[in-house]
């Protein structure tokens, strides 16, 4: 509406001319509130009480659930199949499609002049991890990757080769690395860490089963080989028939090139400190078995 | 306005009723009803000379035009007003929802409540251990204890039990709506008015008590400043007043609100509750508990 509306609408006016609200005009709206319904009180609730007529039903002895009479019931006739076996230990990712990222990216929720990480979008409130229900991290999906135009440098846990593809395609650089349940705690909410006043811990390398994941160049893990990583932007160019743009004569080349070491949570903290939010100091281990711990 | 709602729904309905719903004709009602000198203060209009003194501070919607009162002050009796202010109609004139006042009321009433009703159970009762007389030959209705709920001094099979809390909270945006609300629903009804300042010139309730009858702003007034020091003279003067009453403006409540009939609020509270009001409407939801640090949140 391009001329101003009255603000409130008619009801403030309305409101005008009607008594004062008072603690005893005020009631819920109608239809709000509903009486419950009380068993063996009169005429509808009460004789029978809900139950029916004799029998088990009223008496309240039926068997158990899934009780066939006696017939082996349904739920024994068919084998059993580890279909679910292991479910809950089985690694999940939160997907985040292309399309949803370029919403935020839009609304200037997420910086993409600076990496993005998972602490960026979950401050953005872009997405939610849950890491006590066995999420690993953020998975990138490529639903909207035609409508996706924007060169970032960001980090995922896992990546669909069309994402990837996108992301490279308008100059950007994806990398995906790994995250144990703590870090991943960490890294999503740092303020209630910061406050425990515990020292960052290292970030720990991946599992058996998932170690040639992150060491492969298709996936851009982050322990694979640069020059296999280069090799494999190319064919993925080639692949999906795009050109490939180069990076070093970026002007943010050097954004675009960090990335985190293999033990760091954090960008600009080393794993070994404590930091101190209410005095807003940062306290680093000095002892020399602390510091070959930390860096090994 | 008891008599305006009359005239009002006389004038609106009895066209189209029957003449049962219109008034009847030897209905008396009392002359101290209504004040009629309460009726007469219209808002400020477009082009009237008083000067502008505050406008609003956050940025407005291109839709919505901000709300004009005047703004008086409590210095001398029958002053006129100062100035005009402009009021943010998102804080001061959003839509009526009275079911949200009625429920944040009854949450304001309930979440402290504690009911230490309780009572004793067959089993708590003292004495009934024993079967009172053999199950048989006695004649009389068999009975395993004295103390069943059948019996006289007999425990209670389905009372009170124990201390019982009534807490919940309603979401915090809820809460925040209904202050408005009641802000909005008060502007309204023009019982809601601007004062740039609580000095007073003597520390005497009778003047204020006088100032209140003669600006016709009702029986009750609360009055609500930003900080929790008050100037001396109101402070003495709402003392020994039971219908006055000071708060703070962290202390504004929908149910003070509702139960005063008139609330003054000073320029300082003014911004102050957009301010407070308005960030809920533009802020992200919380990843963790507000008691530790945001870098982006005040």
């Amino acid at each position: 509406m391009s001329f101003p509306k009255k603000p409130g609408g008619k009801a403030l006016d309305v409101l005008q001319n009607l008594p004062r609200i008072t603690l005893t005009n005020l009631r819920p709206e109608p239809g709000a509130r509903k009486n419950e319904k009380r068993r063996g009180r009169g005429q509808h609730g009460g004789n029978r009480s809900g139950r029916g007529h004799k029998g088990e039903r009223q008496r309240g002895t039926r068997p158990r659930l899934g009780f066939e009479g006696g017939q082996t019931p349904f739920y024994l006739r068919i084998p059993k199949y580890g279909f679910n076996e292991g479910h809950s230990r089985r690694p999940q990712y939160q997907p985040l499609t292309l399309k949803r990222l370029q919403y935020l990216i839009d609304l200037g929720r997420v910086d993409p002049t600076q990496p993005i990480d998972l602490t960026q979008l979950i401050n953005a409130r872009g997405l939610t991890i849950q890491p006590l229900k066995r999420d690993y991290g953020v998975q990138l999906v490529d639903e909207g990757s035609d409508i996706f135009v924007a060169k970032i440098n960001i980090e995922v846990q896992r990546a669909t080769e069309g994402a990837i593809a996108a992301i490279e395609r308008n100059g950007g650089v994806i990398t995906n690395s790994f995250y144990d349940p703590i870090s991943l705690g960490i890294l999503i909410k740092p303020v209630p860490f910061f406050m425990r006043g515990q020292p960052i811990p290292k970030r720990m390398l991946p599992g058996e089963d998932m170690v040639p994941y992150y060491m492969s160049a298709e996936n851009r893990g982050y322990l694979a080989d640069p020059e296999e990583i280069q090799q494999a932007r190319r064919a993925l160019a080639q692949k999906y028939g795009y050109v490939l743009p180069d990076i070093s004569k970026d002007e943010l080349c050097h954004m675009l090139a960090m990335r985190k070491d293999v033990r760091q949570i954090f960008f600009g903290l080393s794993p070994g400190w404590v930091i101190n939010m209410p005095e807003k100091k940062i306290l680093k281990p000095t002892d020399q078995k602390l510091l070959q711990y930390y860096s090994s | 306005d008891l008599v305006a709602t009359f005239r009002f729904c006389s004038r609106g309905f009895a066209s189209s009723f029957s003449s049962d719903t219109a008034l009847p004709p030897n209905l008396r009602l009392p002359s101290n009803l209504v004040d009629p000198d309460r009726l007469k203060r219209p808002p400020p209009s477009e082009d009237s000379s008083l000067p502008l003194i505050r406008k609003c501070d956050a940025a407005l919607p291109a839709h919505l035009s901000p709300v004009r009162t005047w703004v008086d002050t409590l210095e001398s009796k029958d002053s006129e007003p100062l100035g005009l202010t402009e009021l943010h109609p998102d804080v001061f004139a959003v839509t009526p929802r009275l079911d949200i006042l009625h429920a944040v009321e009854t949450w304001q009433r309930n979440y402290k409540r504690i009911s230490h009703a309780s009572t004793k159970v067959r089993s708590e009762v003292r004495g009934g251990g024993r079967k009172p007389w053999n199950q048989k030959g006695s004649g009389r209705a068999r009975h395993g204890s004295i103390r069943s709920p059948l019996w006289r001094g007999g425990g209670v099979s389905h009372g009170p039990r124990g201390p019982k809390s009534y807490y919940y909270m309603l979401p915090m945006k809820v809460r925040v709506q209904g202050l408005k609300v009641a802000l909005s629903s008060k502007m309204a009804q023009q019982y809601l008015h601007v004062v740039d300042s609580l000095n007073i010139p003597t520390p005497d309730s009778q003047y204020l008590l006088e100032l209140i009858r003669s600006r016709h702003w009702g029986e009750s007034v609360l009055l609500v400043d930003v900080s929790e020091e008050f100037p001396e003279n109101i402070l003495q003067a709402t003392e020994n007043l039971k219908t006055v009453n000071l708060i703070p403006a962290i202390g504004l409540n929908v149910h003070s609100m509702l139960k005063h009939e008139a609330v003054i609020l000073t320029l300082d509270t003014v911004r102050f509750l957009e301010e407070k009001l308005l960030w809920h409407d533009e802020r992200y939801t919380f990843l963790y508990p507000l008691k530790l640090p945001y870098s982006d949140f005040p």
